[in-house]
C-alpha cells in the first residue's frame, strides 16, 4: 500500500480557499466540487483524484502553512474509506463532480 | 494548429479515452482559463513520469494554464527532466536536439510567420539550465541577438537533473553535487543580464510559489514575443532529488531561495510596454499623463 493525500471535506468546506488546487504539482489531481463538504456549508470542497496523486505532501504544507486550515493528511490508500478517481469524474459548470468509490475496490483488482 | 485539431471526427468520440474527451469538452481550448480556476477544468497537461513533488512540474503546470492561446502554441523542448511532462500534454511539441532548441524555434517561428502571416502563432522554448545556458548557450544568445520573436523559458534547477547531478553554469559557486564533489569553482551565470544586453524585450525571474505571478509573466512574455521581440523567463524550479529537499519542504525552499537570491524581477522595454498597453489592455503600462504645467 502507499500514501496519498486525503482531504477532510468538513474542514475544507468551511472556507474552501482553493490554494491546494493551485499548488499541487500534478494536473487535475486536486479537484474542486461545489456539491461536497459539510452539510449546509456555503462552500464546496477540494478532493483528491487518487490515481494521479504522487504523495509528495506539498498540498499538506500548503493547507497547513499557507491556508492554516490543516485539512489535508497523507494516508495509506486502503485506510481511506472512500476515494475518487479520474474515471469517475464529471466536469460541470460549477466544478468536477466525483463519484466516490470504496477504496476496497482497489485491492479487488 | 487550430481549434479544429482538438475536435473528434464525428462518430469517433465514444472510442476515445475519457481524459481526451474531457479535454475536448472541458479543456482550455478556445476560452481563457486562469490558475484561480484550477480543479474546475480539464488541463492540457496529462500524467507524466517526473518525480513526486518536483517544483519544475508545478511550474510547467502553471505555465501551461497561463498560455494565452494554447491551441495556437508550439512548445519546443529538449533532453532534460522538463520534457518528460511538456511532451505529455495536449499541445504541439517539437523536440529540439539538446542545445539546439533556440535554433529550432527560430526556424519554426519564421516558418509559421510565412505560412500564417499576422495570425498569431506562439512558439515557446522550455528547457533546462544545462540545455539553454551551457550546451545551447550559443544558440540561445544568437536567437536573442537576431531578435527572433519567440519566448524562452529556462527551467532553472541549477543542475543537470536528468543525468544525475552534474554542475551547470547556473549552479551556484561552491555548491557540492554528486558529480561536482569538490564544489563548483565559478559563479552562477547571469543569464538575466545577458538577455537584456542581447536585446530581449521582456525578461523576468520567478519562483513557482506564486501561481498568479507565474501566470502573469508567462502571458506577458508570450504576447510580447508575438510582435515586439524575444522574451526570456528564468524560473527557479528546484530539483528535490539531487538537492536532497524533502518534498513537503519544496515550497518552503523556494520561498527561502526567493528571499535570499532569486527575487522576482521584471524588465520590460518601452516598446513592449506600449504594445501590451495598446494591444492587450495592460492599462498599467499606458504612458502617464504629463503633469499639468504650472503657470
Ligand atoms: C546532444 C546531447 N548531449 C547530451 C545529452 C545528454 N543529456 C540528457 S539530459 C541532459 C542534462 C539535462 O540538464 P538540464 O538541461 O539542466 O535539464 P534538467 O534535467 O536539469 O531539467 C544531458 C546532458 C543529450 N541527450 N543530447
Ligand atoms: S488548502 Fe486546505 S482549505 Fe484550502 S482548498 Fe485545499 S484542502 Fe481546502
Ligand atoms: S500529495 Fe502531492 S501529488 Fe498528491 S495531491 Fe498533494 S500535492 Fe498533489
Ligand atoms: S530529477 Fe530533479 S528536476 Fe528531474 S524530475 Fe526529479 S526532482 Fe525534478
Amino acid at each position: 500500500m502507499y500514501l496519498v493525500a486525503d482531504i477532510d471535506q468538513d474542514i475544507c468546506s468551511g472556507t474552501s480557499c482553493k490554494l491546494c488546487t493551485q499548488y499541487c504539482p500534478e494536473a487535475n489531481t486536486i479537484q474542486y466540487d461545489e456539491g461536497l463538504g459539510a452539510e449546509g456549508s456555503k462552500y464546496g470542497s477540494a478532493y483528491v483524484s487518487v490515481d494521479r496523486c504522487k504523495g509528495c505532501a506539498i498540498c499538506v504544507w500548503v493547507c497547513d502553512t499557507m491556508a492554516k486550515h490543516h485539512a489535508i493528511k497523507l494516508e495509506m490508500i486502503d485506510k481511506i474509506p472512500e476515494i475518487a478517481t479520474t474515471l469517475g469524474m464529471q466536469y460541470t459548470a460549477t466544478g468536477v463532480v466525483a463519484e466516490r468509490i470504496k477504496s476496497e475496490v482497489l485491492s479487488e483488482g | 494548429m487550430s481549434l479544429e485539431y482538438v475536435k473528434f471526427t464525428p462518430g469517433f468520440a465514444k472510442f476515445m479515452p475519457k481524459e481526451y474527451r474531457d479535454m475536448v469538452d472541458h479543456g482550455p481550448f478556445g476560452r481563457k482559463t486562469t490558475v484561480a480556476q484550477t480543479g474546475q477544468f480539464k488541463e492540457i497537461l496529462e500524467e507524466h513520469p517526473m518525480c513526486a513533488g518536483c517544483a519544475m512540474t508545478l511550474f510547467i503546470r502553471l505555465a501551461f494554464i497561463a498560455l494565452p492561446n494554447p491551441e495556437d502554441t508550439v512548445m519546443v523542448g529538449t533532453a532534460g527532466c522538463g520534457r518528460l511532462a511538456i511532451s505529455q500534454a495536449a499541445i504541439q511539441f517539437v523536440y529540439g536536439n539538446y542545445g539546439d532548441t533556440n535554433a529550432v524555434a527560430s526556424g519554426l517561428t519564421r516558418g509559421l510567420k510565412l505560412r500564417f502571416g499576422d495570425k498569431p502563432k506562439d512558439v515557446v522554448v522550455m528547457a533546462g539550465d544545462g540545455g539553454l545556458a551551457d550546451i545551447g548557450f550559443g544558440n540561445t544568445l544568437h536567437s536573442w541577438f537576431r531578435k527572433e520573436k519567440f519566448t524562452t523559458v529556462m527551467l532553472d534547477n541549477e543542475i543537470y537533473g536528468n543525468t544525475g547531478g552534474q554542475e551547470s553554469g547556473m549552479t551556484n559557486k561552491g555548491q557540492v553535487l554528486k558529480m561536482a564533489p569538490l564544489g563548483k569553482k565559478f559563479e552562477k551565470m547571469d543569464m538575466l543580464g545577458m538577455a537584456k544586453v542581447a536585446g530581449c524585450a521582456y525578461v523576468a525571474s520567478v519562483i513557482p510559489n506564486n501561481p498568479k505571478r507565474v501566470e502573469s509573466v508567462i502571458k506577458k512574455a508570450v504576447l510580447v514575443a508575438r510582435e515586439v521581440g524575444p522574451t526570456y523567463i528564468q524560473a527557479y524550479t528546484s530539483c528535490n532529488i539531487e538537492y536532497g529537499i524533502p518534498t513537503e519542504q519544496v515550497m518552503q525552499d523556494a520561498k527561502d531561495v526567493e528571499k535570499e537570491r532569486y527575487a522576482f524581477s521584471e524588465y520590460i522595454t518601452d516598446d513592449a510596454k506600449e504594445y501590451l498597453a495598446t494591444q492587450h489592455g495592460y492599462k498599467q503600462y499606458l504612458p502617464k499623463p504629463a503633469p499639468a504645467s504650472v503657470s
